[in-house]
C-alpha cells in the first residue's frame, strides 16, 4: 500500500445507510475512490475493516444511543479530519425532529412498550457535532455524488471546500421552473440549501427542506410569506421539522417567541 | 462461558452483529444482534400530512426507498379513497422492478458472492473476476437509472407522490430503458448460472414456512392486496399483524416475528417457493433447472434466488415499458376523496414484505404502524444460526469457522438494518 494515500474510514451511525449508498452507486468513481485513497474502515462495502488511525473520517447518521456516542468519540480521536455526511449527521435528520424531551420518552414506550434493551442505551436522536468537534459539513438527504467528490478532491489537495451559500430557489430559478410559492404550495426552497439540483421543484413538488437550512436563511421571510397564504403555524412547524431539527426549530420557535 | 461475537456484522446495510454464547459443547444463546438506534419513525409522521408521511417514511431504508414509499402511498391511498390511473399504477411497477434488480444485484454480486468466492469484498474480487464484477456494476447502475428516472433520484427521490406522480418521464428515455433492460439479460442470465454453480451446505437444513405477496392471476410479482402461504394459506393483507406476531426482543431494537408460534422466511427465496412455478421465459427455465426441494429448508438458495429475480425482472421491464409509453396523456394527481379512513399497503421489499398501516383523520395521520422484512426473517435466521452452529460443534469446528458460516448465513438474508431499525459474539464457559 502506497504510504502518501491517505488513510479514510467511512463510519455509518443511525440512519438509512443512504450516503454511503450514495457513493458505492457511483460504481466506476468508486473504484477510483478505492483507488486514490487508503480506505481503513467501510463495513457496508467490505469485511477487513481495522480502527486504525486515520486522516479523514467521514460519518453518517446520527447518534440515537451512549454507545454510538463513544464510538464516535473514539473515532474522533483517531482522526485528523472529521467530516459530517448527511442531513442526519449534519443537523439529526427525520430522526432529530424536534418534538420534546418529554415527548421522546414517550414516544419510545409507544413504539417499544416498557421493555428495555439489553446491549444499547437509546437516547433522542443528535447530530454528531453535539458529541465531537466536526471539520466540515456535507448535508444532503442523501448526499449528493458530484457534490461530495469535489468536495472530497478538494481535501485530498488540501484546499478549502467550497459550498453553496445559496438557497435551492437559485438552482429553481435557472432550471427555469415556475415557482411554486406563487401556486400557494408550502416549499421550503427560500431557506433551504442548495447542491440537489432542485429536484423537487423540477417535478413539480415543493422543497421538503432535506438538504438542512442554508447559511444566513432568512427565516422570518420564510415565514411571514407562509403566513400569508394562509398556512397555520402547525402546518409551517410540522414542515421546517422534517429534517433539521433544532437548525429550523430554533430560529422557528424565535420568531413564534417560543424561546 | 465462551462468546463468539462479529460486530460489526460487515457488507448489510446498517449496524448489527451475531452473539453466540456456548458453554463446553452446548448452545447457550445464539442471537442476531440489532444496534441500530431506535429512531421512532411510526411516531414521527403522526400528525404529518400524507405527502410528509412519504417523504420521512421512505428515509427509513435507503435501499428500500421505493418499497416504503410505495407501501406508504398504497396504505394512504386505500385510506384516503384513491384510485391512481392505468399510467401511474404501470410507472409505480417499473421502479418497484428498478429497486428488485438493483438491491438483488447490489446484494448477490457486490455483498454475498465474495464470500462464496473467498474476499474480503467485490473490491477485493476485480483481480479475478474483474469483468464479472464491473457487469454487475453496470447492471447495478442501470438499476439506478430506472429508480432516478422514475422516482427524481437513486435514493429518496420524490417524484412518485399521493394520488400518482408529479412528473411522468420522456417516453424516449423510457424507450432506452427497455432497450438497455434486453441487453442486460445475458449477463443476469450468466449471472444465475454462476451463482446456481456455488455449492450450498447441507448440514444445517431445515424445514420453514414461506411468505410473500400474491400478486395474483396466476403471475410472478412484487406486489398484492394478499399474502400466500407456504401451506397453501392465503390471507389478506389487512391481516398482518396475525401474520406477523410482532413481539420485543432485548438483543434487538428490530421486533421479532412469528406466525402461529414458528418463524418464516420473507424475500426473494419464500416468492420463488411461493410462486415460482409461475416464471416463463429466461427467468422460468433458471428456476426449473435449479429449483430442488433443499430450496425449501436452506436459506443460502436465497442468492440464487435473487439472481433469478434479476433475469424476471429484466424480462418485465420492456413490457411495462410498452404499456407506459402507449398511454398518452400524462395523468393529473388524484385527490384523496375523503379525509378519514384506515389502509394496508403491501408490497415486497427486495428482501421480503413490507407492510404500511395508517389511520387518518382530517385528512393527517393519526396512526400508523410499519412491520418490516428484516424483523420478520430474525427469527427465522436465528434458528438456521443455531442448526449451523450445533452441527459445527459437534465437528469441533473452529471459532473462526463458525464466525464465518453464521456471517455468510445473516447476510443470506440480505438483512436491511437500517429498515428493521432493527451482526457474530461467541461465548463459551
Amino acid at each position: 500500500m502506497d504510504n502518501k494515500k491517505l488513510k479514510v474510514g467511512l463510519y455509518g451511525f443511525t440512519g438509512c445507510n443512504g450516503c454511503q449508498l450514495t457513493i458505492i452507486h457511483t460504481e466506476d468513481r468508486l473504484l477510483e475512490f478505492f483507488e486514490a485513497t487508503d480506505i481503513k474502515s467501510f463495513s457496508l462495502a467490505k469485511s477487513d475493516n481495522d480502527d486504525s488511525e486515520l486522516d479523514i473520517a467521514l460519518v453518517e447518521g446520527s447518534i440515537c444511543n451512549q454507545e454510538q456516542g463513544s464510538h464516535l468519540k473514539d473515532i474522533r480521536k483517531r482522526t485528523k479530519t472529521l467530516v459530517a455526511i448527511g442531513t442526519c449527521a449534519c443537523y439529526g435528520g427525520v430522526q432529530s425532529m424536534e418534538l420534546g424531551a418529554k415527548g421522546w420518552d414517550k414516544r419510545l414506550k409507544k413504539v417499544y412498550g416498557d421493555n428495555n434493551f439489553s446491549n444499547r442505551t437509546p437516547i433522542e436522536s443528535k447530530p454528531i457535532d453535539v458529541f465531537v468537534d466536526v471539520d466540515h459539513y456535507l448535508p444532503g438527504c442523501p448526499i449528493n455524488a458530484d457534490q461530495f467528490f469535489y468536495f472530497f478532491a478538494n481535501l485530498l489537495q488540501e484546499n478549502e471546500p467550497i459550498f453553496p451559500d445559496y438557497p435551492v430557489c437559485y438552482e429553481c430559478r435557472l432550471k427555469e421552473n415556475d415557482c411554486l410559492l406563487l401556486k400557494d404550495i408550502l416549499c421550503l426552497g427560500p431557506i433551504t440549501a442548495a447542491g440537489c439540483g432542485a429536484r423537487c421543484p423540477s417535478h413539480n413538488l415543493p422543497c421538503m427542506g432535506c438538504w438542512g437550512p442554508m447559511k444566513e436563511a432568512n427565516f422570518t421571510s420564510e415565514f411571514d410569506l407562509l403566513k400569508e397564504k394562509n398556512f397555520s403555524i402547525q402546518e409551517i412547524k410540522n414542515r421546517f421539522r422534517i429534517f433539521s431539527g433544532s437548525a429550523t426549530m430554533k430560529p422557528l420557535k424565535k420568531i413564534l417567541g417560543e424561546l | 462461558m465462551k462468546e463468539i461475537t462479529v460486530e460489526p456484522l460487515s457488507r448489510v446495510e446498517g449496524e448489527g452483529g451475531i452473539t453466540i454464547r456456548l458453554d463446553g459443547k452446548k448452545i447457550k444463546d445464539v442471537h442476531f444482534d440489532i444496534f441500530e438506534g431506535t429512531r421512532l419513525i411510526e411516531t414521527l409522521v403522526e400528525g404529518k400530512t400524507p405527502q410528509e408521511d412519504v417523504s420521512i417514511t421512505c428515509r427509513i431504508c435507503a435501499i428500500c426507498t421505493l418499497s416504503h414509499r410505495y407501501a406508504a402511498l398504497r396504505g394512504l391511498e386505500k385510506a384516503l379513497g384513491i384510485e391512481v390511473p392505468p399510467k401511474a399504477q404501470q410507472l409505480r411497477s417499473l421502479m418497484h422492478l428498478g429497486e428488485c434488480l438493483e438491491s438483488n444485484s447490489l446484494h448477490v454480486y457486490v455483498l454475498a458472492l465474495p464470500d462464496f468466492l473467498g474476499y474480503p469484498s467485490a473490491i477485493a474480487m476485480t483481480e479475478k473476476y474483474g469483468d464479472e464484477v464491473l457487469k454487475a456494476l453496470s447492471l447495478k447502475k442501470f438499476a439506478n437509472h430506472i429508480m432516478e428516472v422514475t422516482s427524481g433520484r437513486m435514493i429518496h427521490g420524490e417524484n412518485p407522490t399521493v394520488g400518482g406522480f408529479g412528473k411522468y418521464p420522456e417516453n424516449e428515455v423510457l424507450l432506452d430503458i427497455k432497450k438497455k433492460a434486453k441487453e442486460m439479460l445475458e449477463f443476469a442470465e450468466f449471472g444465475a448460472n454462476l451463482v446456481g454453480g456455488l455449492d450450498i451446505p447441507d448440514f444445517f437444513d431445515a424445514e420453514t414456512t414461506f411468505m410473500c405477496c400474491e400478486p395474483g392471476d396466476n403471475t410472478f410479482g412484487l406486489v398484492g392486496d394478499e399474502i400466500r402461504i407456504s401451506n397453501g394459506e392465503v390471507v389478506p393483507c389487512e391481516d398482518y399483524q396475525k401474520l406477523t406476531n410482532e413481539k420485543f426482543s432485548a438483543h434487538s431494537a428490530a421486533k421479532h416475528c412469528t406466525y402461529k408460534g414458528k418463524p418464516f422466511t420473507v424475500g426473494a427465496l419464500a416468492r420463488m417457493n411461493n410462486l415460482g412455478d409461475r416464471l416463463k421465459g429466461t427467468s422460468g427455465k433458471l428456476f426449473k433447472k435449479y429449483w430442488n426441494e433443499r430450496w425449501l429448508k436452506n436459506p443460502l438458495y436465497n442468492n440464487l434466488a435473487q439472481a433469478i429475480e434479476i433475469v424476471w425482472a429484466l424480462e418485465q421491464i420492456p413490457k411495462i415499458v410498452d404499456s407506459i409509453v402507449k398511454i398518452k396523456k400524462d395523468p393529473e394527481l388524484v385527490q384523496p376523496t375523503q379525509d378519514k379512513g384506515e389502509g394496508v399497503g403491501a408490497v415486497e421489499a427486495p428482501r421480503g414484505t413490507l407492510y404500511h398501516h395508517y389511520k387518518m383523520k382530517d385528512g393527517l395521520v393519526q396512526k400508523a404502524n410499519f412491520v418490516i422484512p428484516t424483523g420478520q426473517n430474525l427469527e427465522d435466521c436465528e434458528k438456521y444460526l443455531r442448526k449451523a452452529v450445533e452441527a459445527m460443534i459437534k465437528q469441533d469446528a473452529k471459532d473462526e469457522d463458525m464466525r464465518f458460516q453464521c456471517e455468510v448465513i445473516c447476510r443470506a438474508y440480505d438483512p436491511c438494518i437500517s429498515c428493521s431499525t432493527h451482526m457474530v459474539n461467541l461465548e463459551r464457559e
